[in-house]
């Protein structure tokens, strides 16, 4: 019985190895050479659907603005949201899609998460939508957003989505009553955090991120390190997670964690901690100034402001993510979606969307039609100015893996009390394996 | 005298004497009706759900296991061989070895810590009453809840700045403790709402067993002088051997393949500290997509799992053995 169980076993496995045709390269994940056609919008009914986690507090119904004035001005198009309620869901999700051979038309991915997809050649180009690698609307996009949108070849295979940088969130009053101003670099900043950490008052908290994925304690780290001087990450994804820079950057959050001016958390815990009046600092993404304003209610007044400087200058992130097209979408469902991504991003509806979502506008043209926001919102123009120049990670799908080590070492060091040089060597050797693995 | 107490568990609790011949004719007949075409066909849509479900895709993750498979397109993966297996030991972040540790230490934990306190409760619940009912039903209650809803609470409960459990121990003047933000007590955070969420069941197991229990072992062995723990020890818990024996292995195996606390409570850090077998299986395949080598951790978890259950079924065999 046993033998015949196994034989069965033996039998099944075959065939599924038959089936999955191993080893032998039936997908194409280069792109495909210009037409210098771009894809004409659709007249006749197409129905579309975008897998997205727009699904929260503002960000739904700003969502849902985008998707109907859309369908307004094209009615035969039909765009169905996907929602999920965070990230890694999403990604789990549009991973599962493409293997069953389902995938939405429009999926939000992050960079790393793009060259995966087009590792198994399941994304289009943006050239194959547009008829060039470089369409026209690209140019009015901001400098920091146009060179997020390609992949390692260098030809574009993403379109700016839902963008942004991080900003300082803090409790203005308990600044004043500790003698102390908005910090505008990060030397300001730590003598901040430790003179308003007093009587069960913890500067800042941070969420390190996990070895699944990266937080905004994981980019502050990175954006420390950058404005130390460090690489981090050549153009070609060599990692450099022990240089010089980064280990300064360790070592900065290590001198705040032990005098007792930063802690670790998870899901938000700066927001939590600044609307507990427990914590004075929150770093975190523009887009989340709803949320923050939300916590702290009429608790304290809420200062914001750009991220100080270090030694390089002025250092941020990009944050958020990108849209891509899947390959099996149809012709007129490709059309469709790149209309629908072209719209999106177009200076009306940007302003609409940034307004209403927190998020900042990828065109500076958006920004003559929402000078009211701004007016109410100042930090909006010192944020918008940092998308000219904000980093983004090389798009390789081992940085995925690399952040996840890099957060590791952050909690090493801050709750282990590891020493910052060894912790990151540590992430120094598993980002270079990870690399040689691909 | 407890020699005596024994040799009266010994035979008391031995199963009625089988006429000689008569279970084994049972037995042939359900093998010789199995092997005829009706008992193929009774069987053939439970073998069906089963090959479709287990054989097959067991057989198939040890097939993935064997490439650097390429979840989008299969077509473009890579035949490994074993590269996979000879990673398990390459790699440092984290390493096998430690992360089937973190496995041992939540399983060890779970059976020890499990199997003794639902004991304990058991025997302090099975009197009856209505005190007693509801806290059986109180007891029973977490077990009946999903354990991502749970687990998201003791979040906040394990918070250490914000959380309840911080909080009693500060009012009790006890040292305080980082919970889950800490690799040293990361894993007793996780153990703790485990035992909350299932000792719950293991307790009714045990209440079950209770009461099927004879008092007059334990009267004689009152009558012959044994103090209550000679009681429990010789009479009663030995009485309960294959029910303990079935939760010890209920309570190993699902401990080895415990995801859902690991993922919502801890995310398998910090540092890796709870990153159990289980839970590397799930971040290689599912979310880093290593997914050729997130199989053939698959694949060791499964022998694992084997192993204890091959364990368990000797065990068990002896016990019952011991009884007869």
């Amino acid at each position: 019985m046993r033998v015949r169980t196994a034989a069965v076993a033996a039998v099944a496995a075959l065939s599924l190895s038959a089936c999955a045709g191993g080893g032998t390269p039936a997908g194409s994940n280069s792109a495909a050479a210009p037409s210098g056609h771009e894809l004409a919008v659709p007249t006749t009914p197409v129905t579309i659907t975008f897998e997205e986690a727009m699904t929260i507090g503002t960000l739904k119904p700003a969502m849902d603005k985008l998707v109907a004035d859309f369908q307004a001005k094209y009615p035969n198009i039909t765009v169905k949201l996907q929602g999920d309620p965070d990230y890694a869901t999403m990604y789990t999700k549009e991973k599962a899609e493409v293997q069953a051979g389902n995938a939405p038309t429009i999926g939000q991915v992050y960079e790393s998460w793009a060259s995966y997809f087009q590792s198994g050649g399941a994304i289009t180009p943006i050239s194959e939508l547009a008829g060039t690698d470089t369409p026209p609307q690209l140019a009015g996009f901001y400098k920091g957003v146009q060179k997020d949108l390609a992949l390692g070849d260098g030809k574009n295979w993403m379109w700016p989505f839902n963008k942004s940088v991080l900003i300082l969130f803090y409790n203005a009053d308990m600044l004043k009553a500790a003698g102390q101003s908005e910090p505008k670099t990060w030397d300001d900043y730590a003598t901040a955090m430790k003179a308003v950490s007093t009587n069960g008052v913890t500067g800042s908290t941070i969420d390190p991120g996990t070895a699944a994925g990266a937080a905004f304690g994981t980019q502050w780290f990175e954006i420390l390190t950058k404005a130390d001087g460090g690489a981090l990450y050549d153009a070609d994804g060599t990692p450099h997670l022990n240089d010089a820079g980064a280990v300064k950057a360790m070592t900065y959050l290590k001198s705040l964690k032990d005098a007792h001016a930063l802690a670790t958390g998870k899901n938000y815990p700066g927001e939590t901690a600044l609307g507990a009046l427990k914590g004075a600092f929150d770093i975190s993404s523009a887009a989340g100034y709803g949320f923050e304003k939300k916590t702290v209610g009429d608790k304290l007044t809420l200062g914001i402001s750009a991220l100080p400087s270090g030694p390089q200058g002025a250092v941020n992130e990009l944050t958020g993510t990108n849209m891509v097209v899947f390959k099996n979408a149809t012709a007129d469902q490709k059309a469709a979606a790149w209309a629908f991504m072209k719209f999106i991003t177009g200076p009306e509806e940007q302003a609409g969307w940034a307004a209403a979502s927190g998020y900042l506008p990828v065109t500076p043209q958006a920004l003559p039609q929402m000078q009211d926001f701004i007016a109410q919102n100042p930090y909006e123009t010192a944020a918008v100015s940092q998308l000219d120049t904000a980093f983004a990670l090389p798009p390789y799908n081992w940085i995925f893996k690399c952040q996840g080590y890099e957060a590791t070492a952050i909690q090493d060091v801050l709750d282990n009390g590891a020493a910052p040089a060894d912790a990151l060597k540590t992430a120094q050797d598993a980002c270079a394996t990870a690399k040689t693995q691909g | 005298m407890l020699a005596t107490v024994l040799g009266v568990t010994a035979t008391t609790t031995a199963r009625p004497l089988a006429v000689p011949g008569r279970p084994a004719r049972r037995r042939n007949q359900a093998r010789d009706f199995r092997t005829t075409r009706w008992g193929w066909a009774y069987s053939a849509p439970a073998v069906l759900i089963f090959a479709t479900f287990v054989i097959v895709p067991t057989g198939y993750t040890f097939y993935v296991s064997l490439w650097k498979w390429n979840a989008l397109n299969p077509a473009m993966s890579t035949f490994k061989g074993v590269g996979n297996y000879q990673r398990l030991f390459a790699a440092t972040q984290p390493t096998f070895l430690s992360s089937v540790w973190h496995s041992l230490y939540f399983s060890g934990a779970m059976v020890i810590g499990g199997t003794a306190v639902s004991l304990a409760m058991a025997l302090l619940l099975q009197r009856g009453g209505v005190l007693l009912n509801a806290s059986r039903v109180a007891l029973f209650v977490p077990h009946a809840t999903p354990v991502i809803a749970t687990s998201m609470i003791w979040v906040w409960i394990f918070n250490p700045r914000f959380g309840l459990a911080d909080w009693v121990l500060h009012s009790l003047h006890l040292p305080t403790s980082d919970w889950l933000q800490s690799s040293g007590s990361s894993m007793p955070a996780v153990i703790i709402y485990s035992l909350w969420h299932e000792v719950g069941f293991t307790t009714v197991v045990f209440l079950g067993g209770l009461a099927t229990l004879p008092n007059e072992l334990s009267e004689a062995a009152r009558v012959d002088g044994c103090s209550a723990w000679q009681e429990f020890w010789y009479i009663t818990w030995h009485q309960l051997r294959p029910v303990t024996t079935f939760v010890v292995a209920i309570t190993a195996i699902t401990s080895l393949q415990a995801f859902t606390q690991f993922y919502a409570l801890s995310g398998g850090g910090p540092v890796y500290a709870t990153t159990t077998l289980s839970y590397l299986v799930y971040q290689e395949a599912f979310v880093l997509s290593d997914t050729g080598y997130g199989a053939a951790l698959a694949v060791v978890l499964f022998a694992v799992t084997v192993l204890f259950t091959l364990v368990r079924r000797r065990t068990a065999a002896g016990s019952e053995s011991s009884l007869v």
